[in-house]
């Protein structure tokens, strides 16, 4: 059995025959070989591929262009009746297996034509197997300035330890720092257990901020994602870039290099591998490298200690990585290989060498709890559930949360899909499911709820507060799972109710059966109101700040693509500020530019975010005003960290230019009227003048 | 460069109308779906104002920064707010880069409803957009900032969902 790839093949739409025909041209190239397809074939899949595949793959999803080098780095190597399965058994995204045969070796002619094969006396047909690589010339390391992708997959490197180093001083991590992070620290991906991507520094303050200076930059290979979290212990600094599995020490005051551990492998095509977290524990440093082989290295010299495999399917990728109670907890994403033991799961780790502790499978099978929700599909076709962002985690409780992404398998209508779009809590001593809450059941539009899970006290009452790309704040009971309560934080239609004693959502009826012509829209769009930009939850003054974005898509019908939500004004970019304890506003900002940097805050009051358009600010926790900006190199993108070395307060920035929709689609949408460099990973790091 | 005619202008002229009131609408029209590549065809933005009384709406409004003279302009209703659906009728739209753009619409009870929930939007084509270039839903008209201002408190974010089980208020000022 073959499982869905929703994420891969992106959802439906059309572009128009005029757009189709212009990249068609634009991307015709030098064939290598005949194409076991006929003319009339590629010609009747262009209309097919307008209407039913375009929106996703050329008008910037979290998906690759099918014309184009992303397209041949990625298909290369595999054949055409792979190409075929893969089209005919998991898209449109909104209804696969919807497409006939003879409409699904349409499609694949046009591509390949499209792509630069030439057309055949041969029919193509689903058994049809032919490396595409024989059929189409590669198209190198070309970039394309509108796909927001740029891959340098390709490009050799050396291997092993590069530059050889000691951290000089290095104090073994510990379950107790853990519990209290050291404000001079920022030892993990939110900073603390609670997710609150906080810090206690208060040397940073709304009057000084405006005299913050940059002190180095460190640039980061190039290509691939970057959304990293620069983490900061002991004055040593831990960056990472996916392109060639690179991990650094810096010195966290200087920016100077300590040691360098380039672990490779340099993969073909790497979409949807991203080191958003590493984790340190004892003296060890935790790597998620994009072949889904987890690294435990020595974080004073960056040697290894030990390796293993969490999946040894295909594409599958570590998706959130975290350290409790001792253990390595680490969730898989883009589990959807064609084999019944590849699903999604969250598991423990044993630090010293790696061993499984438990396992607790996000897809739920036939005869285990919640198995009965996937409808009439076979065990094999169910896939999704992705735990693809890092959990937080109760130490009293002993409760680590977790979400997961949307089901990417079977149409709406069928069942909840468990455990998909759900928050799920799991004893961190056995795995075993203590509750969870599916706040977006049955979810088929790419609207993952699997976002940061916020972890407030309020009084005796323990919350959890937890953000989906639907835009909705929820306000669950932590101990319990228990709804308590909800709140828009920017215009979604996707819901028409939502029961406000379960927090169930009632999806529009055109989703559910999507109207013959009808445009179908979907606000959000997958890009997310809210997406893996996380927020940050200000203790001082109980507020949670979002980064949130107002896109809308339209998937089918006569006018596909991203646009502007209804009521944002073109304000791409929100931030807003929430109370926690009755989710009551507080203040926003909007602007054009998305935010792509989780919110950072600290307790002086000054918080952080930085967005597509190059600008790193500061703001006044309390309202929301820029105290200080600055523009980078490109994108600020990835997780801000705050730390104190020598009794400095610096403030550290990821800067990148690739990643999924919420930096694709809106980089479709500048095309024409902004610009940023399709070049430029790197961490800046900033500091008050040394006088103050 | 995107001129950008929206919010301020809403804030000036709705500054002394109470917030949500029935009768007024507006809508910021920003450029219609699009991928790289036809971006260049579909820049370009406006604002226009409304208001229904009983069943007539007036529409007023400007648009600039089109990279093609405008050659057409209507109000629709869609299926949803954010979608599409069949034009009600004509508006007057200067086949230029820019300019104002008005009409005057009677309503049937059923648009009425549907302009109360967000369904009512203009389409406006151009020569190189001529199946759209510009577009927008009416909102009520409420207070909208400058970007990057801060606006305390509650703000405006458009709420469809069904309020029989309980509102959510907070974001709706």
């Amino acid at each position: 059995m073959i499982k869905n790839t929703m994420r891969a093949f992106g959802a439906v739409a059309t572009l128009g025959a005029a757009a189709a025909a212009a990249i068609w041209a634009s991307h015709a190239i030098a064939q290598t070989g005949a194409g076991p397809f006929t003319e009339a074939q590629a010609q009747a899949g262009q209309p097919i591929y307008v209407n039913r595949c375009a929106v996703c793959h050329d008008a910037g999803g979290e998906t690759i262009r099918l014309v184009g080098p992303a397209f041949t780095q990625a298909w290369n190597s595999r054949s055409t009746a792979a190409l075929y399965t893969r089209i005919k058994t998991t898209m449109p995204f909104n209804n696969p297996g919807s497409l006939s045969e003879a409409e699904t070796t349409a499609v694949v002619a046009y591509i390949l034509k499209s792509n630069g094969a030439t057309a055949s006396a041969t029919a193509l047909t689903p058994t049809t197997d032919v490396t595409i690589a024989s059929l189409i010339a590669t198209h190198g390391n070309r970039r394309d300035p509108y796909a927001g992708y740029v891959s340098l997959s390709s490009m050799a490197a050396a291997t092993g330890i590069t530059f050889p180093g000691t951290v000089a001083k290095y104090t073994p991590v510990t379950e107790g720092m853990l519990l209290n992070p050291p404000a001079s620290d920022w030892l993990m991906h939110y900073q603390n257990y609670a997710g609150w991507s906080h810090s206690p520094l208060k040397q940073i303050t709304p009057q000084n901020v405006h005299n913050l200076q940059l002190r180095w930059v460190w640039s980061l290979e190039d290509g691939e994602r970057q959304q990293i979290t620069p983490l900061v212990h002991d004055g040593v600094m831990f960056v990472s870039t996916v392109v060639n599995n690179t991990v650094q020490a810096l010195n966290a005051a200087t920016g100077d290099l300590i040691w360098e551990n380039r672990l490779g492998p340099r993969l073909e095509n790497q979409v949807n591998a991203t080191a958003r977290a590493m984790a340190l524990y004892g003296n060890q440093l935790f790597y998620p490298a994009s072949d889904a082989t987890m690294y435990a290295l020595d974080a004073r010299t960056g040697k290894v200690n030990w390796k293993f495999k969490i999946s040894n399917y295909g594409r599958d990728k570590i998706g959130g990585v975290m350290i409790a109670d001792g253990k390595l907890i680490v969730g898989l994403g883009v589990c959807d290989e064609p084999s019944l033991e590849d699903r999604c799961f969250i598991a423990a780790y044993d630090v010293k060498d790696g061993h499984q502790i438990w396992k607790f499978n996000t897809v739920a099978y036939t005869g285990e709890p919640g198995g009965n929700t996937w409808g009439n599909m076979t065990n094999g076709e169910r896939s999704g559930a992705d735990a693809w962002i890092a959990g937080t985690y109760d130490p009293k409780l002993r409760l680590i949360y977790f979400g997961t992404g949307q089901a990417k398998a079977g149409k709406n209508g069928i069942g909840d899909k468990l455990f998909s779009n759900a928050t799920i809590a799991l004893d961190v001593d056995t795995g075993k499911l203590k509750w969870y809450n599916q706040s977006a059941p049955d979810e088929g539009l790419d609207l993952d709820e699997v976002y940061e899970k916020v972890l407030v006290d309020d009084g005796s009452q323990k919350l959890l507060l937890t953000a989906g790309k639907k835009g909705i704040l929820w306000k669950l009971d932590r101990v319990t799972g228990k709804f308590i309560d909800y709140v828009p934080t920017v215009f979604q239609n996707v819901f028409t109710h939502i029961d406000r004693k379960t927090g169930r959502g009632t999806y529009r009826a055109d989703i559910l059966k999507p109207e013959p012509g009808g445009s179908r829209p979907s606000c959000p769009a997958p890009s997310g109101g809210h997406n893996w930009p996380a927020s940050s939850y200000v203790p001082e003054d109980d507020l949670l700040i979002l980064p949130l974005m107002q896109i809308c898509v339209t998937s089918q019908g006569d006018m596909p693509g991203n646009f502007e939500a209804p009521g944002s004004d073109g304000n791409m970019g929100r931030l807003s500020a929430y109370r926690a304890k009755d989710l009551k506003p507080v203040w926003t900002v909007q602007q054009r530019a998305p935010f792509l940097t989780s919110a950072m805050t600290t307790a002086g009051g000054v918080g952080f975010v930085g967005d597509w358009d190059r600008i790193f600010r500061a703001f006044d926790v309390k309202t929301g005003k820029t105290l200080w900006k600055t523009r980078l190199g490109t994108t600020a993108q990835g997780f801000p960290t705050t730390f104190m070395v020598d009794g400095e307060q610096f403030v550290a920035v990821p800067t990148g230019y690739n990643g999924g929709s919420p930096q694709v689609r809106p980089s479709s949408m500048f095309a024409f009227e902004r610009n940023r460099p399709l070049v430029g990973h790197a961490v800046y790091v900033f500091a008050l003048p040394k006088t103050q | 460069m995107i001129s950008r005619l929206g919010p301020l202008a809403a804030a000036i002229i709705f500054a002394t109308a109470p917030a949500f009131a029935a009768d007024n609408y507006q809508t910021d029209i920003g450029p219609t779906p699009k991928n790289g590549r036809q971006g260049a065809n579909v820049q370009g933005r406006g604002t226009v104002l409304a208001t229904l009384d009983r069943t007539t709406f007036t529409i007023q409004g400007k648009f600039a920064g089109l990279s093609s003279p405008a050659t057409a302009a209507r109000l629709h209703m869609g299926n949803v707010m954010g979608g599409t659906g069949p034009a009600i009728g004509d508006l007057k739209v200067p086949q230029a880069k820019s300019g104002e753009i008005s009409g005057t619409f009677t309503l049937t009870p059923a648009q009425v409803a549907g302009l109360k929930v967000g369904k009512l939007y203009i389409m406006l084509d151009s020569q190189s957009a001529p199946k759209g270039n510009l577009w927008g839903w009416f909102q009520p008209a409420h207070v909208t900032v400058p970007e990057g201002v801060p606006q305390m408190g509650s703000w405006y974010i458009p709420n469809l969902l069904d309020q029989g089980d309980g509102p959510a208020k907070k974001n709706n000022s």
